[in-house]
């Protein structure tokens, strides 16, 4: 399916005359990018390590995720609007970038993974991670680092091609 | 444009007499400085290794990247233990149990974006040097240690009783807003590097060439 008319329309939208012709107002939607960017990854990166049992080992792991959860969605909203904000000001030349579509195609896999796979297998983490007390279905802990792994990695390709953008 | 050119020259003349008139001393040692940090600036960008990293488009790119990437780590970790320290999240947990144990990771996360901001400096160590928003940056980024040493003191010299507080007390949430404010001004100036509103080449009061240490442009107007 052809999307490139998406480009089109934000190209000659409002909003990318806006970004265009308002450089201190963009610059500072560039931080608001980066600061969710560290929002949302610093309390992924909390998570997975959790998992990993590299931080936090001993704490129960179900709090660890339940705080971070709020603060993942509002790093990842953050992140959207103000990179679809940034998308505007250079719609057309994005529409043909490789990193790009690599990174919104990272950005898609680690929602859904997030919000699938990792939801179902860390609620099912073993006591010997998790430290929730007993599960009565838990799966196995190499799945449990698997996932976390699995995770970051994704995540760490959507930041890495996010910047890579700047260089192409 | 030769008008508005003349003008532009009447106004910097007259922020010179004007500063020279409040602490003429103070703005000579100043102006000292940035001759210091200029002939240092110049004297890096003189190996042939600087203009390698700066010209090598994969080396560079990867240690900006490391640069930012590493951000997640460290900020991301000094969030958690932030938003803690405000009472707005980890409320079940003791705040000395998250300062304490995601330090180390934090640390290592600072320890890298050091290093990777170091070589960026080196690659670029003129520009860097006279650039208004990196001397905000290292401005803030002092001012963010000197809160966490009082943060830290704060909560050596208190009793933790308010350990497993969902709140804590006033003066230890002010010290976690200052932080994470300071923060994100220190990551907003440095985004702000990428831009050249105010550097020297451009036409600004003598103040900012001052501030910005442009030397070359501050001793055309002597």
């Amino acid at each position: 399916m052809d999307i490139v008319f998406i480009f089109e329309w934000l190209d000659a939208s409002w909003l990318s005359d806006l970004a265009r012709t308002s450089a201190g107002l963009f610059s500072m939607v560039q931080a608001v990018h980066i600061l969710s960017m560290i929002m949302l990854c610093g309390m992924i990166i909390l998570g997975d390590l959790r998992m990993l049992n590299v931080v936090l080992t001993g704490v129960p792991s179900a709090v660890i995720i339940q705080n971070t959860k709020k603060w993942i969605y509002i790093g990842l909203a953050g992140i959207i609007l103000s990179g679809i904000y940034e998308s505007s000001a250079i719609a057309m030349k994005l529409a043909t970038n490789s990193f790009f579509w690599a990174k919104m195609a990272g950005l898609a896999m680690g929602i859904i993974f997030m919000l699938s796979v990792r939801s179902a297998v860390y609620s099912r983490a073993p006591e010997v991670i998790g430290s929730n007390g007993s599960q009565s279905d838990p799966v196995d802990a190499w799945v449990v680092k698997l996932v976390a792994v699995a995770h970051l990695f994704i995540w760490f390709s959507v930041a890495a091609n996010g910047r890579w953008i700047g260089f192409s | 444009m030769l008008l508005s050119s003349k003008l532009i020259a009447l106004h910097q003349l007259r922020n010179i007499s004007y500063l020279r008139s409040i602490a003429p001393q103070n703005i000579e040692e100043k102006t000292m400085l940035n001759e210091l940090l200029f002939k240092f600036a110049t004297w890096l960008d003189g190996f042939q290794s600087s203009t390698n990293l700066h010209e090598a488009i994969y080396a560079y790119g990867w240690v900006e990247g490391t640069h930012v990437l590493t951000l997640t780590l460290f900020l991301g970790m000094l969030l958690v233990i932030d938003l803690r320290l405000l009472g707005v999240a980890f409320k079940e947990l003791p705040a000395s149990t998250l300062v304490e144990r995601l330090d180390k990771p934090m640390m290592v996360g600072f320890v890298i974006m050091l290093i990777s901001g170091a070589l960026l400096f080196y690659a670029i160590p003129v520009r860097s040097t006279q650039s208004i928003w990196f001397r905000v940056k290292v401005v803030f980024i002092l001012a963010a240690g000197i809160n966490a040493l009082l943060i830290r003191n704060m909560t050596r010299a208190s009793d933790m009783s308010w350990d497993n507080d969902p709140v804590p007390p006033k003066r230890i949430r002010v010290g976690a807003a200052m932080s994470l404010g300071l923060w994100i001004l220190v990551v907003a100036s440095g985004r702000n590097m990428a831009y050249d509103w105010w550097d020297c080449h451009k036409e600004m009061p003598h103040f900012m060439y001052w501030a910005a240490g442009c030397v070359n442009e501050l001793a055309a107007f002597e």
